[in-house]
């Protein structure tokens, strides 16, 4: 029955038989791979345009009152006036695509509060955040997958449980007040940092060439300047780090436990590979793929969501820059705020998708 | 299962431990710079430009003080009475003219130009033309060159205000050569904006040297500056949260805070810091709706005044901090016009409890407004809504919290559609003219849909505040306040204090409720 069935089939038609031959890809697996993710970005990007421009324009107030203050705005003609100047007279899609077609020549708007190009101050400020972001990054991954790794290695011991105690603090514990405690308590007790901002109020910033301070007070040969914008950058760094720890330690651990498992870590054990090279080389490589995720997604959100930590440590970056925009009603602003992050948002998914396409080959022909 | 750290990992951990250890060293360093020539003063930034005449806000201002001088101005910080500034300065009889003369005559700008009476016409055109913020200063006047040595202002209607007026750093006096230069013009069209951000043209003891509106202002000492040369040679007013203001003065990494609360200046200790207290010119109230469609029981003027003897002022008082003070009604405590703080309302609930009888209210909820995010000299507005809600619900008078961002709040009272809430005010100039915006048909009286007709005695005072002359003037405008605070359509709640807390580092400063603090004269 079965071979009737087949050699029917394979008789009656052999268009099909032609059909199920695997033809070669037009594109190699990997290139296909990631010229979708780029079209995927590119579409969330514009997607991003739209929602940020949206929402900005449907706050139910008037930003040419918040431009003008309140004995400008008392003059009409000076409020129509704003509102042509501003282009705010004109229907919501045509703002749109007035605000697209901008955006596609580097035009992000000027400030309405400061009068300066928004693309020119996140310049200055995008630096400042990425500074804090890498070294707040640094300090979570180090510490995070070594407490997680001990966690798991020690599940259900006293230290497992330390450690998931700790863990949860961090996650918890509101960075607003964490700031202020650690500030007051190493600042100004102890005595073991430096002061709020990026530098001594005293000190010049090095010559700019990345707009982070360390970097380029080393390209410029400025040692104690590295050292002191080094030590300006350490208690932010650590505050900001707070909540990636405790998430990095709780998703290591039981990316960890889940490896430590599986039947070739058993076999590697039963070997008699000593023990370090069984955490290290098996259990933690394997466990390393997913947490990858979650690292790139915590880099994108410490540069979005450092707003009170930059606060307290007057750390002139993106997050204060926004707090100000929305403050002052500052639709370029805020807009230009919103647009930078999303797209940060989504260069690092592209990027640990990228790293998923290299790393697992399973992934770029899905 | 046993772990042993593998070396490259200890090899790394332990660089990492010794840079840490070293970058933590830091603090002390000076990293090769010079703090002892200058003035580190935090504020919470609401920076928008340091054009003279264009900045509106506290850190603009305070700028410029330093930056710029101005025709006239306040002696030692007292606002009643105006004196000569870069000019002398004489007004006619009707009020209606003003000459200035050039007394100033050794006075030069930044670059080494000196000041001339062309630069002062300029300044005072260039800020009517540009129909900024602070435009409304000379609105109604016209600025006419007399000759080398003087000007002359003369007003539509008599303005016996413009004295007051003029010391305002809004009018500083720039070098109209070079702002001219740089785009500078004295219409609409101007464009020096930018450039007077980054290169200031004053003749005050300062000049800018570099300028973020985000983060930083530093300024430096004007080489060519007529008077004493400042002590210290830079100035960085950098935004700073007031959290951190306070440890930055304790611990002497800043010299002057500009914000902090009277909880926060509680709590610095005489051997950190020292703290001067003025008397603030911002005024705290709350404010009533007269349409009954919009305002419902706040319309009533029973019920306005039930709201007045309910609200205990002692409290408030407490909660602005020492040096605050009663008002009886907008206008600080200081300037000429004002009510006899003795006059200020008491707290009597029995008489709230008539006068909510005579109402006929019943307990509704009313809807009140206020910023959520604003604190006033250090009053959280926030904190004060929901102290007056807890006053007046001993009372029977429930209010229903209507908290918001400050320009979504100040959207809607302008749009005059919020029935109550809680107003500020502060002073554009030490003159009461500055609070007929308040008189039934002022511009903030609009808001509360309080018309121009809707009360003749009031009407009829202010006709004859507005005619009075010389010490004439003070009972006049009192008169007329204290029966615009009777309606009770501005309930007047504290006049709070400005607080500035001075590090430990400067043994001797100027501070005064003109200039706040005088960074050209500390020591």
């Amino acid at each position: 029955m079965s071979v009737t069935t087949a050699d029917s089939t394979s008789a009656d038609s052999p268009s099909n038989d032609e059909a199920q031959r695997i033809k070669p890809p037009l594109l190699p697996p990997l290139l296909r791979y990631i010229l979708i993710r780029i079209g995927i970005s590119l579409l969330l990007i514009w997607g991003v345009t739209i929602v940020t421009f949206l929402l900005t324009n449907l706050v139910p107030t008037d930003p040419v009152a918040a431009i003008l203050g309140d004995r400008a705005a008392a003059d009409p003609e000076i409020v129509a006036q704003t509102r042509e100047r501003l282009g705010l007279d004109e229907p919501l899609i045509v703002q749109y695509f007035t605000y697209l077609s901008n955006l596609l020549q580097g035009d992000m708007g000027v400030s309405n509060q400061t009068r300066t190009p928004v693309l020119q101050s996140i310049g200055q400020v995008f630096p400042a955040s990425i500074e804090l972001g890498i070294g707040a990054i640094l300090i979570s991954v180090i510490i995070g997958l070594m407490l997680g790794l001990a966690s798991a290695l020690n599940q259900n011991r006293f230290l497992d449980h330390a450690i998931r105690t700790l863990s949860l603090i961090g996650i918890s514990a509101p960075t607003f007040w964490i700031a202020a405690v650690g500030y007051y308590v190493f600042f100004f007790k102890l005595r073991v940092v430096p002061g709020a901002g990026r530098l001594d109020p005293w000190l010049q910033p090095p010559p700019r060439v990345t707009g982070l301070y360390t970097v380029d007070s080393l390209l410029a040969g400025q040692m104690s300047t590295f050292v002191n914008a080094f030590g300006h950058l350490i208690l932010p760094s650590c505050v900001l780090a707070l909540f990636t720890i405790g998430l990095l330690t709780r998703f290591s651990r039981s990316s960890v436990l889940d490896i430590i498992r599986l039947d070739y870590v058993t076999a590697a054990k039963a070997k008699g590979l000593p023990a370090r090279t069984v955490i290290f080389k098996y259990i933690f490589r394997g466990a390393l793929v997913p947490i990858i995720t979650v690292v790139g997604l915590a880099f994108g959100s410490l540069l979005s969501g450092a707003v009170l930590t930059e606060t307290v440590f007057a750390w002139n970056g993106l997050g204060q820059y926004a707090f100000r925009g929305a403050t002052t009603l500052d639709l370029p602003v805020i807009m230009g705020v919103g647009l930078v992050i999303g797209v940060v948002y989504i260069l690092v998914n592209f990027i640990v998708d990228l790293i998923y396409g290299f790393v697992d080959p399973r992934v770029r022909v899905r | 299962m046993k772990v042993r750290l593998p070396r490259r990992a200890l090899a790394i951990g332990s660089a990492l431990a010794l840079t840490f250890g070293l970058a933590a060293c830091s603090g002390g360093d000076k990293g090769g710079g010079e703090s002892g020539d200058t003035i580190v003063a935090e504020t919470a930034f609401n920076l928008k430009t340091i054009d003279p005449h264009r900045q509106f806000e506290f850190t603009g201002s305070t700028i410029d003080n330093a930056i710029y001088q101005t025709a006239l101005k306040f002696k030692d910080g007292d606002l009643t009475k105006p004196t000569d500034g870069l000019c002398s300065y004489e007004l006619s009889d009707n009020d209606k003219k003003m000459t200035l003369t050039l007394k100033e005559k050794d006075a030069k700008f930044s670059n080494g130009d000196p000041v001339t009476v062309d630069d002062i016409v300029f300044s005072f055109k260039r800020l009517q033309g540009l129909k900024g913020n602070p435009s409304f200063f000379l609105d109604g006047v016209t600025v006419k060159k007399v000759d080398d040595e003087s000007l002359e202002l003369i007003s539509k209607s008599p303005n016996p205000a413009l004295p007051y007026i003029l010391p305002n750093s809004s009018i500083g006096i720039v070098n109209s050569k070079v702002v001219k230069e740089n785009d500078g013009s004295t219409d609409a069209d101007d464009g020096a904006e930018a450039f007077l951000n980054e290169n200031s043209q004053g003749s005050g003891p300062y000049k800018v040297d570099t300028y973020n509106a985000d983060s930083k202002v530093v300024l430096t000492a004007n080489e060519h500056y007529n008077g004493p040369e400042p002590k210290f040679k830079r100035v960085v007013l950098r935004n700073v949260a007031a959290e951190t203001q306070l440890t930055d003065i304790q611990s002497g990494q800043a010299q002057v805070a500009f914000d902090l609360n009277a909880d926060q200046v509680k709590s610095i200790d005489e051997s950190m810091g020292e703290i001067s207290s003025l008397p603030s010119t911002r005024s705290l109230y709350i404010f009533n709706n007269t349409d009954e469609k919009i305002g419902g029981p706040a319309a009533d003027p029973n019920f306005r005044k039930a709201v007045m003897s309910a609200i205990d002022y002692d409290k408030l008082i407490d909660l602005a901090g020492e040096g605050s003070q009663r008002m009886a009604s907008l206008v600080p405590n200081e300037f000429i016009g004002a009510v006899d703080k003795d006059k200020a309302p008491e707290r009597d609930l029995e008489k709230t409890k008539k006068l909510l009888k005579k109402a006929g209210y019943n307990g509704e909820k009313i809807p009140f407004h206020y910023s959520s995010d604003q604190a006033v000299n250090g009053v959280d507005l926030a904190q004060l809504a929901q102290t007056l809600q807890a006053q007046l619900k001993e009372a029977d008078i429930n209010l229903a919290l209507k908290p918001a961002p400050s320009s979504t709040q100040l959207d809607g009272f302008r749009s005059a559609k919020q029935p109550m809430g809680i107003g500020t005010w502060g002073a554009d100039f030490p003159d009461p003219t500055n609070y007929n915006v308040f008189t039934p048909g002022g511009s903030v009286a609009e808001r509360v849909n309080w018309a121009k007709d809707a009360d003749p005695k009031l009407a009829k005072l202010a006709k004859t505040a507005g005619k009075a002359k010389g010490e004439d003037r003070d009972a006049a405008y009192a008169k007329l306040f204290q029966a615009t605070t009777d309606t009770g359509v501005w309930i007047p709640l504290v006049q709070p204090v400005s607080t500035i807390a001075v590090g430990s580092s400067i043994s001797k400063y100027v501070s005064n409720a003109d200039v706040s603090f005088d960074f050209a004269k500390a020591e």
